[in-house]
C-alpha cells in the first residue's frame, strides 16, 4: 500500500508551531508521508496545495481561534472543487463543544488536548482509506 | 528528567551540607543584598516588594483601556500590554491575513489614535508601562501620547521587549531581516537613553523563547547571547556603556522546578554583574545590578483541570518573590485556552497580593541566601549557563547563526524533547499524564476557560476609512522619508518613525517601507501592494 500523504499546516496568523512539528514527527514515525505547509496559510493556499500534492488527509494544528473561521471556509472551497479530502484539526484550544460544532460542519475528526497519539494515528489511517 | 536531577539535568544529592559550600567566598561570590555581584539582590533593603501586574490587552484599544483601568482599580501597580498577532507581526488590521486574529490574543494597535485610546486617562507619569509590542512602535506610541498629555517623556517608566534574535523563530515573527531587527533595537535603545532615561528600553525577553521547552540553562544562555550582541552593537556606535546599561532589564520565565528557578535568577544577577564589569567595563552600580521581571510559565499549565493552574501560578510566584524579582505577572489559569478572562486576571493579581500581604516572605531580603543546597545549585547553574554562552559564541557570529537557522533548529529540538518528556511521563503533569480524570468530571472553571473572544472585524473597515481620509500626499512624503532614512545607516530610524506616526501613517505601512529599504518585500505575505503609486525604489 502507498504511504498515506498528510498535509500539516497552521492557519492565519497563528505562529505556535510546537504542535505541528510534534504531530508531523509522530505521523512520520507511524510510516506516513507529511507535506509540511508550516505557518501562515489561508484556505485558498491550502486548497492549491491539496490540488498540487494530491494529499489523502489535511490536518491543522490549532493554537488560536482563527481555525474556527478558516476551517469552514476551506470545507466550502473543497466542496466547490468536488474534492473529498478529509480535514482533521487538533490543538489545545479545541474544546469538546468546538469539536462538536466542527464535526457537524464536516470536519472528519477534531482532537483536543487530551487526545492520545495512537488515537490520532488510528483515525488518520481509517479516514485516509 | 531523571528522578534525581533538576529539570536541566543537574544531579541532586539527598541532602546538602557545609561541604557543598567549600570554596565559597562570601564577599566575592555572594556579598550582602545590594552589593556587587548582586547574587543576593539588587537592593540592600527588603520589603520593597515588586510591581504586581497582569499581562493585558484584548480587542480594540478602547476595550484594553477598560481592562487596564479595571486591573488598576483592583490594585495592579504597573501595566503590561501585549499586542494581538497581527500587531506583533507589524501588520495592520486590514491586511488579509489579519481578519480572524484581530484583538483575540492581545490588543490591536496600528496607529497613533490607537495608542491614544489605549492610554486614555491612565496615570502615565506615575505608573510603569510595559509593552510586548514591536519595540520602536511601542516607544513611538507611548512617547507621542505622553507629549500630547504634557507628560515629559523623561518621566516615563516601564519597559519594552527587545527580541531581535529569536522573534522570527519563536512565534513573534516581524518578517524582517536580522540587520533591520537589530537596527530597530539599537536605534530605539539609543533614542530612549536620551529622551526617556527612566524607561527600560532594553528588556531582554527570555520568557517567550523558553516556552519552546528550553531548560533554565538554555534559556539564560540564549538571553545572554542576545544581550551581549546588542550591547556590542551599541558600544560600536560609540555609546558609553553607562548611558544605557542602567536601563537593561530581563524578563524571564519561571517554571515548576522550584529551587532551580531560584538558582537561575540568583546566578543570572551574578553573571550579569560580572559580565558588565569585566567584559564591558561598566562603572555605574546601576549598570551592574540588573532589574529582573518575570512571567510565570504558560507552558507549565494544563488544559486539563485548569483550576490546578492557579496552584502552579502560586508556587511559581513564591519562587520569584523569594528570588527578589522587581516585577511579575502570573500566567492566567485559562492560558491554555484564551487570553485572560477577567476572573483569571483577578485571581492572578489576588495571588500576588496574598503572597505579598499575608505571608511575610518579603520582609527579609534573599531569605534563602547561604542555604547549602541553594548556593550549591546557584553555582552549578551559573557555570552551566556561562559554559553554554561560550560554546555558542564559539560557533561563530550569532547573527550568522540566526540567519542560518541554527537557533530555529535549537528551538525545534527543544520542542520535540519537551513533547516527548510529557508523552513518556518523564516530566509529570498532574491531570495531563498522571492523575487524570474523565472529561465529564473536568468541569471546575471550565466554562470561564472556554469563553471566547470574537475577532474585531469592525476594525478592518474602520482602519480602511481612516487610511482613506488622511492627506495622502503627506502620508506619502513621511513614508518616503522612512524609506530613505532607513536606507541610510547613520540615521536613527526613531525620528522618521515618530514623524510618520504623528502624521497618521500606520505601523504596517512604516514597517513595509522599512522592509523595502532592506531589500525585503513590503508585504511578507505577498498579498498587498504598498500604499499608493509611489516612486520606484
Amino acid at each position: 500500500m502507498d504511504k498515506i500523504r498528510v498535509l500539516i499546516g497552521i492557519l492565519g496568523m497563528d505562529q505556535h508551531e510546537v504542535g505541528a512539528i510534534a504531530v508531523s514527527r509522530m505521523f512520520r514515525d507511524a510510516g506516513m508521508e507529511v507535506i509540511y505547509a508550516g505557518r501562515f496559510n489561508l484556505p485558498a493556499m491550502i486548497l492549491q496545495m491539496t490540488l498540487e500534492e494530491g494529499v489523502d488527509v489535511i490536518g491543522f494544528s490549532c493554537h488560536s481561534w482563527e481555525y474556527l473561521y478558516y476551517v469552514p471556509e476551506l470545507l466550502g472551497l473543497l466542496k466547490e472543487k468536488n474534492l473529498s479530502v478529509p480535514v482533521i484539526v487538533g490543538g489545545s484550544v479545541i474544546t469538546p463543544s468546538d469539536a462538536d460544532v466542527l464535526t457537524k460542519k464536516g470536519v472528519a475528526a477534531a482532537f483536543g488536548p487530551s487526545a492520545e497519539p495512537d488515537e490520532i494515528i488510528e483515525t488518520v489511517k481509517r479516514i485516509a482509506g | 528528567m531523571s528522578e534525581h536531577t533538576t529539570r536541566s539535568g543537574i544531579s541532586l544529592k539527598q541532602a546538602y551540607t557545609p561541604e557543598d559550600l567549600q570554596g565559597l567566598d562570601y564577599g566575592k561570590d555572594l556579598n550582602n543584598p545590594g552589593s556587587y555581584p548582586y547574587t543576593r539582590g539588587r537592593r540592600s533593603g527588603a520589603g520593597v516588594g515588586w510591581i504586581q501586574r497582569e499581562l493585558s490587552g484584548e480587542g480594540e484599544p478602547s476595550r484594553s483601556n477598560e481592562q487596564l483601568k479595571y486591573l488598576i482599580e483592583k490594585g495592579q501597580m504597573g501595566i503590561d500590554v501585549i499586542g494581538d498577532s497581527p500587531t506583533m507581526a507589524c501588520l495592520d488590521p486590514d491586511h488579509p491575513f489579519a481578519a480572524n486574529a484581530i484583538g483575540t490574543q492581545g490588543v490591536s494597535l496600528c496607529c497613533l489614535q490607537d495608542y491614544r485610546e489605549l492610554y486614555k486617562d491612565l496615570p502615565l507619569s506615575s505608573i510603569s508601562v510595559s509593552n510586548s509590542i514591536p519595540p520602536a512602535f511601542a516607544i513611538a506610541g507611548l512617547y507621542l501620547v505622553a507629549k500630547e498629555n504634557n507628560i515629559p517623556p523623561e518621566k516615563l517608566r516601564g519597559s519594552v521587549v527587545q527580541a531581535p534574535f529569536y522573534c522570527e523563530d519563536c512565534g513573534y515573527s516581524m518578517h524582517m531581516p536580522f540587520p533591520l531587527r537589530l537596527r530597530l533595537t539599537t536605534d530605539s535603545i539609543e533614542f530612549c537613553s536620551r529622551e526617556m532615561p527612566r524607561f527600560h528600553s532594553f528588556l531582554e525577553d527570555t520568557y517567550y523563547i523558553s516556552e519552546a521547552g528550553l531548560d533554565v540553562v538554555e534559556e539564560m544562555a540564549l538571553g545572554f547571547i542576545e544581550m551581549r550582541h546588542v550591547i556590542r552593537a551599541l558600544l560600536a556606535r560609540g555609546l558609553d556603556i553607562d548611558t544605557f546599561a542602567p536601563r537593561i532589564a530581563i524578563l524571564l520565565n519561571c517554571s515548576m522546578d522550584f529551587f532551580e528557578e531560584i538558582a537561575k535568577i540568583r546566578a543570572t544577577r551574578r553573571l550579569f554583574a560580572k559580565m558588565m564589569k569585566e567584559d564591558f567595563g561598566a562603572k555605574d552600580p546601576r549598570s551592574l545590578a540588573v532589574v529582573i521581571a518575570s512571567h510565570t510559565s504558560g507552558l507549565s499549565l494544563t488544559a486539563q483541570q485548569p483550576v490546578n493552574n492557579i496552584v502552579r501560578g502560586t508556587v511559581q510566584t513564591l519562587a520569584l518573590v523569594l528570588s527578589g524579582v522587581q516585577a511579575l505577572e502570573i500566567s492566567a489559569f485559562d492560558e491554555a485556552y484564551r487570553t485572560p478572562s477577567p476572573e483569571s486576571h483577578l485571581i492572578g493579581l489576588r495571588t500576588q497580593q496574598v503572597i505579598d500581604l499575608e505571608t511575610n516572605v518579603i520582609k527579609v531580603a534573599d531569605p534563602l541566601g547561604g542555604a547549602y543546597f541553594v548556593e550549591s545549585l546557584t553555582d552549578q547553574v551559573e557555570k552551566r549557563i556561562w559554559d553554554k554562552v561560550m560554546e555558542i559564541e564559539g560557533l561563530g557570529d550569532p547573527a550568522e547563526l540566526s540567519d542560518k537557522g541554527w537557533f530555529k533548529k535549537f528551538f525545534d529540538n527543544a520542542m520535540e524533547r519537551y513533547a516527548r518528556e510529557i508523552k513518556d511521563g518523564d516530566t509529570k503533569k498532574v491531570g495531563l499524564n498522571i492523575h487524570q480524570i474523565p472529561e465529564h468530571e473536568d468541569t471546575l472553571l471550565k466554562e470561564v476557560a472556554e469563553g471566547k473572544i470574537e475577532p474585531c472585524w469592525d476594525r478592518i473597515q474602520k482602519i480602511k476609512e481612516f487610511k482613506e481620509k488622511r492627506d495622502q500626499d503627506q502620508i506619502k512624503e513621511v513614508l518616503d522619508q522612512v524609506h530613505e532614512k532607513t536606507k541610510s545607516e547613520g540615521e536613527n530610524v526613531m525620528f522618521p518613525i515618530l514623524k510618520a506616526t504623528e502624521a497618521g501613517a500606520t505601523m504596517g505601512e512604516i514597517a513595509g517601507m522599512m522592509r523595502l529599504a532592506y531589500g525585503f518585500p513590503y508585504d511578507p505575505h505577498g498579498v498587498i501592494e504598498r500604499l499608493g503609486n509611489f516612486a520606484t525604489y
